[in-house]
């Protein structure tokens, strides 16, 4: 087997010879690899994990009606009363947290008169006391014993509880309690939430049904498919799945530089070797494919490794994915983390395609030497053909073409453009990184030699040399400190967005809001008379309720909410988009069916200021104009925010939400406090101080984005891995000429500063050139790609501590990586190696 | 009567069947939730124009669990089950099916301004149109399950009979042991009956009953056999033996006679026989022979199908048997029996 052979000599010889730098590029890979199949893992289990609590409850429904902020219970009689065989399950659902655990979970009020065969122990006891009975079922992953008693915190009261068994057949770990218990407990004074709908076993025309069941049911509800809402919230997370995808492939993409690199190092020191196989008869295509076949073995045995370093890194990944999902988008309890074979063998594919591309270009440059240059010993340092001009040129071309990429409008809400512009800029700026290296080596010589030294200026000069080597290493490093300074200035730009917003908006001294964890999904409601009773208060100016409920709109969840206008116009600093006149709005707002919606809402849903939007409230059919657009950044889901006069109309449920407390002047803040707090003692309500909200918000932001500075810093270890296995090839390549350095009388520390300086040089540039391309790639982040699948208005800023912070560890890490290249340069034999001449 | 779900409570505040209650109708074919127990029971003989035979029975029970006001719309003054059966006598299957309900927000209920007894979409509608001296002579009876529905029309060409004895029909000794109990013993039927997706038309002859009271069986007392009769001479007959723990058959048994006119007579315990006459090993007798000496009339009773055993979805419902019967004799006619406590002793 000649090809066998031919690896095994030309190949996997030479790797064994160096396994520090072989382990390197394979952990680059096998990182990479990891990277993206964590966070594809603990995506699937973030993101999935609603179904199990909400929809499985009753099985899959065909059908299901439901209406913003509740469904009249009359809809359900007027189904139940259809001449067809439905299985009809009408429910109210809520969410409740376990007191002792602190665990949310599902709270859902069922038919149990009706269902009474759908549990274990049989209908529920106390039939004529239902309302006031306490009893619960709980479903088979319910995190309790299915005996005993329950504390639920519901809304601002905890309940207790007696567990009367497990469900039949639910998978979800609901509490599930009696739709009069439930009406009782939560205020939904008779009305529903949803009705699941199963048509008639054998039943296929779901249109046909569709339109007998609507005959049947109120103008202003609204009848959809069956998991329309685990639809929605998938549609919902696709964005931001989609970006933390992107975001995760960064690690990846330093890795196929890497690959390259290692690739090309290879074709670089076995040009002798390639010469005598050519000379010997070997074809091109012969010698391109055994480099290929090195890339690839990379590229298979590091995914081999990545896929159980991603199993591993997705338990980590999994919490920070599921924090963000629950602070932006949507109550979710992550599900097992589940490594499929299609997964892993993606993973596979993925990292070997990955690696074999990125050998490509040297394996074909390996099958292009001539036998005849190849054998001239003496001439083994390779002379980088480096196109400058030609690289430069279309550099600039792939610049323009970013530019225009980055003008083109979303494809189906997600940024594919926005995302083409970023790579096209990536790969531009690596082009140009050849010519910027040559450019400040030729530049910085001689200052170089002044200020440092000699060995400063030979470290410059080295680089130089070796020009196409090093500059793909630059770029390697270079890249994955412009996605960290773009990431970087991205969220440090939207953390100080949102810190100006929050000091606008939030003008009250005290917030309110039911005690438990908070999601963007969940609206807990404290009792009317907690706002009451504090407006009694002397020390008390003004008290603000805010309402909110979690609907659904055009497909996709949003929120209903609602808010004393008077009050906001007087302490508030809402601003709105564009040249709209405020005063002119707020004065408007509570007149009628106006609302103002949230700057994402309007995105998601392309509305604008002067659109009209239907929405089905309290059974009625109610058109809203929307008076304006505000910035806000409370919520990916969006806000249809309407006066609260007006959204009482349709929904009568005075219960708000939150509560904002404004003190009387001169009133100092503990005092006002703890008035509040003996006025409401009797709920389970948090009182908490401006400051002390806004710093919670601030620490959630930051939980939220925990997991993109997660995959920054492997992007980052990626690169200096990579750098380390490179600066050691380069050490390896450059004995001859170290060899020589210390034959004529440097000492062995001179040649350990003169690569300690190379890979400082190599530092610097990359975090020179990181960052220029980072702020620009940041551009394309902030107002193209957030713009699209989020919706947010992003000022920019510079997080100039971030950022030096991050430029100075790249820094440290990369003359870090120096150390081992740098001794394994000291303890070159000077005699043995210039006798290799 | 027919689910151990249906918990005796607060018996004393629940209003007693005693004699001399005033009845008024059309508001006493309706809703009485002054009485805890209530049931409106439908049940008949049907054909199709090929001679395919159906027994039904559609049966609305309500049992009240509180007097107190409970909130609306979901707080449980009362439970609604409801009990369907289609005898299919020639296709030899009987089908049966139950559902428990609160009333809700119109889940189920009997009354009279909307003229109907209700659960869920099995249905009973009186035509306030056919309203005659406050008699309603037409129904529309529909229900729908998975494997069959029904749509029936009845017409009564005679009045509703009071069964008992100055209006109330004595089950025990005391006051108040006892029911309100109304019955339209001949039910004029044609309809349609879709059995597996075929369809049938029907017609044939239906009986309906209703009762009310506040009372349990007493503790000797372990269920009765009760017996619909429509002869082929235009008379009527219900029959019912109440038995007792030993065996024997209860003093307070009763029954009533209706001639072909309308005219309503009271059978007491004397006045005839039930007896058991089964031939085969079935936990129920299948057949019995009926003696009503002052009437000259000498049946035996017969079924088509044996299997007519209603049994309810959980184990701890009891189950009892409910079928079409056939009758010869000195006359011939067709009916309903009813046979309960056979299993275990009935309890409401």
């Amino acid at each position: 087997m000649p090809a066998a052979l031919l690896f095994s000599r030309l190949m996997l010889r030479p790797l064994r010879r160096e396994p520090a730098r072989t382990a390197l590029t394979l952990l680059a890979i096998a990182l990479g690899v990891a990277v993206v199949l964590a966070i594809d893992l603990a995506g699937d289990a973030a993101a999935g994990s609603f179904r199990s609590s909400v929809e499985t409850l009753a099985g899959d429904a065909d059908f299901e009606v439901s209406a913003p902020g509740g469904l009249p219970s009359s809809a359900a009689a007027s189904l139940a009363t259809l001449p067809y065989a439905l299985n009809l399950h009408p429910r109210i659902e809520d969410s409740a947290e376990i007191v002792q655990t602190g665990h949310v979970v599902p709270l859902i009020g069922v038919d149990m008169v009706a269902d009474a065969s759908a549990n274990e122990s049989g209908a529920p006891q106390d039939l004529g006391n239902l309302s006031t009975s306490p009893q619960v079922w709980i479903g088979r992953d319910f995190p309790h014993p299915a005996s005993g008693t329950l504390d639920l915190r519901i809304n601002d009261r905890i309940v207790t509880l007696a567990i009367r068994g497990r469900l039949k057949g639910s998978t979800g770990e609901a509490a599930v309690i009696d739709l009069a218990l439930a009406d009782r407990l939560l205020h939904r004074d008779g009305a529903l939430d949803r009705i699941l709908i199963r048509i008639p076993k054998g039943e296929s025309n779901l249109d046909a049904w569709e339109h007998r069941l609507r005959a049947a049911l109120p103008p202003g509800v609204t009848l959809e498919r069956g998991g329309a809402r685990t639809r929605e919230n998938r549609k919902m997370l696709q964005a931001f799945r989609w970006n933390l995808r992107v975001l995760s492939y960064i690690a990846l993409l330093v890795g196929a530089f890497l690959i390259y690199n290692t690739i090309s190092v290879s074709v670089v020191r076995r040009r002798a070797e390639v010469g005598i196989l050519r000379a010997l008869g070997a074809g091109r295509p012969a010698i391109a494919a055994a480099f290929l076949a090195e890339s690839a073995a990379f590229g298979l045995a590091g995914s081999l490794l990545g896929i159980l370093l991603g199993r591993l890194l997705a338990l980590g990944a999994v919490k920070l994915v599921a924090s963000t999902v629950e602070s932006l988008y949507v109550s979710s309890t992550p599900a097992p983390i589940a490594l499929t074979l299609p997964a892993a063998l993606a993973a596979l594919v993925l990292g070997t395609a990955v690696s074999v591309l990125s050998g490509l270009a040297p394996a074909i440059e390996a099958s292009t030497v001539p036998p005849t240059e190849a054998m001239a010993r003496g001439r083994v340092d390779y002379q980088s053909r480096v196109h400058k001009t030609r690289d430069l040129v279309l550099a600039a071309l792939l610049s323009l073409a970013a530019l225009i990429a980055s003008r083109i409008p979303p494809v189906e809400g997600k940024p594919l453009f926005g995302y083409l512009a970023a790579l096209l800029l990536v790969a531009a700026g690596s082009l140009a990184i050849p010519f910027l290296v040559a450019s400040l080596a030729d530049l910085t010589g001689v200052p170089l030699r002044r200020l440092l030294g000699v060995e400063a200026m030979l470290a410059g000069r080295g680089l130089a040399a070796s020009l196409r080597r090093t500059s793909v290493l630059t770029a390697a490093l270079a890249v994955a400190v412009a996605m960290m300074a773009a990431v970087g200035i991205m969220v440090g730009s939207f953390r100080e967005t949102v810190s100006l917003w929050m000091e606008n908006q939030l003008k009250a001294d005290l917030y309110l809001r039911p005690a438990g964890p908070e999601s963007a999904d969940r609206h807990p409601v404290m009792a009317a008379s907690v706002p009451d009773r504090i407006e009694q208060l002397p020390e008390v100016l003004a008290v603000n309720r805010f309402r909110a409920y979690a609907i659904s709109y055009g497909g996709l969840p949003a929120t209903l909410a609602s808010t004393d206008t008077a009050l906001e116009h007087r302490f508030g600093r809402v601003k709105f988009l564009g040249a709209a006149n405020r005063e002119a709005i707020f004065h408007q707002l509570p007149l009628g069916n106006f609302a103002v919606v949230s700057e994402p809402f309007a995105n998601k849903h392309h509305v604008e200021a002067g659109s009209t939007l239907t929405l089905s409230l309290g059974g009625h059919s109610v058109p809203l104009r929307i008076l304006g657009v505000y910035y806000d950044y409370a919520s990916e889901r969006g806000y249809i925010l309407l006066d609260r006069h007006v959204l009482l109309r349709y929904l009568p449920d005075p219960a708000p939400s939150n509560v904002a407390v404004y003190l009387k002047p001169g009133v100092p803040l503990d005092e006002g406090r703890a008035a509040v707090e003996r006025a409401i003692a009797s709920h389970s309500v948090l009182v908490i101080a401006n400051r002390s909200l806004r710093d919670e918000a601030m620490r959630i932001f930051d939980r939220t984005f925990a997991i993109t500075y997660a995959l920054e810093a492997v992007a980052i270890l990626v690169a200096v891995m990579g750098m380390a296995g490179a600066l050691l090839a380069l050490i390896i390549d450059r004995r001859r000429e170290l060899g020589l350095l210390r034959f004529l009388g440097s000492s062995a520390a001179q040649i350990r500063r003169l690569i300690l300086f190379e890979a400082g040089l190599l530092g610097l540039l990359a975090n020179a050139i990181g960052l220029a391309l980072g702020v620009l790639l940041s551009l394309i982040l902030i107002y193209v790609i957030n713009k699209q699948s989020f919706g947010w208005t992003i000022q920019f800023h510079w997080p100039v501590a971030v950022l030096l912070g991050s430029l100075t560890t790249v820094f440290l890490a990369a003359v870090l990586s120096g150390l081992y290249p740098a001794r394994v340069a000291m303890r070159l034999n000077p005699i043995e190696v210039v006798h290799e001449e | 009567m027919k689910s151990s779900l249906l918990l005796a409570t607060l018996l004393a505040v629940y209003r007693l069947a005693l004699p001399g209650y005033h009845y008024e109708f059309p508001r006493d074919h309706f809703n009485h939730p002054e009485f805890q127990t209530e049931w409106w029971y439908y049940t008949g003989n049907l054909v199709s124009p090929q001679g395919h035979h159906f027994g039904f029975e559609l049966t609305f029970f309500r049992q009240g669990v509180s007097q107190e006001p409970q909130p609306k719309p979901w707080g449980v003054n009362d439970v609604y089950l409801a009990h369907l059966a289609l005898s299919d006598l020639d296709g030899g299957r009987f089908y049966h099916t139950e559902r428990l309900n609160r009333s809700g927000p119109g889940f189920a209920g009997a009354d009279l301004a909307s003229g109907r007894i209700w659960n869920g979409n099995w249905q009973s509608t009186w035509r306030l149109a056919s309203l005659t001296n406050g008699v309603f002579t037409n129904q529309q009876l529909q229900a729908v399950t998975d494997a069959f529905s029904l749509d029936l029309h009845v017409v009564s060409h005679k009045p509703p009979v009071i069964h008992g004895v100055n209006g109330v029909s004595q089950k025990a000794r005391g006051p108040g042991r006892a029911s309100h109990y109304i019955s339209f013993t001949r039910l004029e039927t044609n309809g349609t009956i879709i059995l597996n997706g075929t369809r049938f038309e029907v017609t044939g002859t239906s009986w309906m009953d209703h009762e009310f009271f506040t009372h349990q069986l007493e503790p000797d007392q372990t269920g009765w056999d009760w017996f619909s009769i429509q002869l082929d001479d235009g008379s009527d007959l219900m029959l019912y033996r109440i038995r007792r723990r030993d065996g024997s058959a209860d003093p307070y048994s009763s029954g009533t006679y209706v001639e072909p006119n309308g005219n309503a007579h009271h059978l007491t315990r004397n006045d005839f026989t039930l007896t058991p006459a089964s031939t085969t090993g079935s936990r129920y007798p299948l057949a019995w022979a009926i003696e009503v000496p002052s009437l000259h009339l000498t049946l035996r009773a017969t079924t088509l199908l044996p299997t007519q055993e209603f049994t309810g979805e959980t184990p701890a419902s009891p189950a009892y048997w409910e079928g079409a019967i056939r009758l010869a004799g000195t006359q011939t006619g067709v009916g309903y029996l009813e046979m309960t406590g056979y299993k275990k002793a009935v309890s409401f």
